[in-house]
């Protein structure tokens, strides 16, 4: 014999009440956003002040396009990156820095003329996501062969991030603008490329004697967005470094305007 | 073991068809309450993703895009060493590959495109090369220029990733021309 026939809750009120407690919830939880100081509570409580708005506008884009210009400046200047290179290395890695630095320059009016404020400040988060990583990966590795690996990388990274930023920009003018600078990118790193593995037989991907995959200077027939790696560091037993991945500029590394 | 459940026919039911409905609905509030509750977050979601105006400027694209293919073949054909004919070949299929693209997002809207060489590249791989890396400077400005006019983001977004290409072949075919690396990207 059960005792169950007295038992106050059945599935169907179970299924009842959590219904009308999650649809209530959301009821509540849409129509929330005034103040609260009506619940009684004990003691001090500081008021949670509301995010700000973000928005992602053409303003935005090109404060981050500076950021990253800078960010690579500073990477290509940094002691760790000079200390490894000399001769026409050395001059080219320095012709590289100053022309990020100069786009950093010829952005500011752009931003300005726009009612913002320009930057001269490298990307925080993406240098604490893989900058920092790369130089010193860089620096206990000690081989100069990183850098070229390194500024590959680089330039790569900051052509897709103005390629991706014209997808995101409002202005029609302002994306040739963009594609101006980043093409400038788009050069050097197929420079760099042809001098880690020169001459036409590299221009398209292709494999080693030990079946590793060599640098292609024209690795695709459209520019990619997709995440950039590079191989630095001390070399394992292997013979490779260590990989790091390092992705243009999103939602989370841009500079907004609050 | 038995499970009697009683039910009193005077409580107010809810069947499992309102139950649902009602759920759903909260579920599409849920979803709804970002939308209702703030402005939109990013000033980018106005941007038209097409936008008719830009099929001119767009099948001028594909004319040059056929051009430079064209120009290509020409080229490949007057190479002799294999490696230099087969990285003519590859930047060949980059071009003819933007054609294909370009005609299929114009879809019915592309206009045939003439296929005609813009030039006869001639001389010693050297001299080729050169000549072709300064078509690809002229295809380049053609489509940045074009970029600044372009309304729908999609054909931007196609229209630079053709550039973000065409500025590696252009420095590619420069330094296996002979250029210093400063001169080939331009520092």
């Amino acid at each position: 014999m059960s005792s169950e026939k007295n038992t106050p809750i059945t599935r169907r009120h179970l299924l009842r009440s959590s219904g009308a407690v999650v649809a209530t919830g959301v009821v509540l939880a849409a129509c929330g956003g005034g103040t609260h100081n009506s619940v009684t509570r004990i003691g001090e409580s500081p008021e949670s002040e509301p995010l700000p708005n973000a928005e992602v506008t053409d303003v935005v884009l090109l404060r981050t396009a500076q950021s990253v210009e800078k960010m690579l400046a500073d990477m290509m200047t940094d002691s760790r990156i000079t200390s490894l290179v000399s001769g026409e290395t050395a001059a080219l890695v320095a012709a590289f820095a100053a022309a990020h630095q100069r786009h950093v320059a010829e952005i500011a009016p752009l931003v300005t003329s726009r009612g913002g404020e320009p930057v001269n400040e490298r990307n925080q988060k993406l240098m604490t996501a893989y900058g920092e990583n790369v130089l010193s990966l860089i620096e206990e590795g000690g081989n100069p062969e990183d850098v070229l690996a390194a500024a590959l990388g680089l330039e790569t990274l900051m052509a897709a991030t103005y390629q991706y930023a014209v997808s995101l920009t409002v202005e029609p003018a302002l994306r040739a603008d963009m594609m101006r600078l980043g093409a400038q990118s788009s050069r050097r790193a197929a420079v760099v490329a042809q001098l880690i593995n020169p001459g036409t037989k590299a221009f398209a991907p292709g494999v080693d004697e030990n079946g590793n995959a060599t640098v292609a200077t024209l690795p695709s027939a459209f520019g990619p967005l997709s995440t950039v790696q590079i191989s630095v560091g001390p070399k394992n037993e292997a013979g490779t470094g260590t990989t790091v991945l390092m992705d243009t500029p999103s939602l989370n590394s841009l500079l907004y305007v609050l | 073991m038995e499970q009697i459940q009683s039910q009193s026919p005077e409580t107010p039911t809810t069947s499992r068809r309102q139950l649902l409905a009602s759920l759903l609905a909260g579920g599409a509030l849920a979803a709804a309450a970002p939308v209702l509750t703030s402005r939109a977050s990013a000033a980018t979601s106005d941007i038209p993703k097409r936008d008719s105006r830009d099929n001119s400027a767009l099948n001028a694209a594909l004319q040059r895009e056929s051009q430079m293919a064209a120009t290509y073949a020409l080229a490949v054909e007057a190479t002799s060493n294999e490696d230099d004919k087969a990285a003519l070949l590859l930047i060949h299929d980059h071009h003819l590959e933007y054609v294909d693209t370009l005609i299929g997002y114009l879809a019915t809207e592309a206009e045939k495109p003439s296929g005609r060489a813009i030039a006869s590249p001639s001389g010693s791989f050297s001299s080729i090369a050169t000549q072709l890396a300064a078509l690809e400077d002229e295809t380049i400005a053609i489509h940045t220029n074009n970029l600044a006019g372009l309304i729908g983001v999609n054909a931007a977004s196609l229209v630079s990733s053709i550039i973000t290409m065409e500025a590696r072949h252009s420095a590619a075919l420069s330094i296996v021309a002979g250029a210093s690396p400063q001169a080939a990207a331009r520092v």
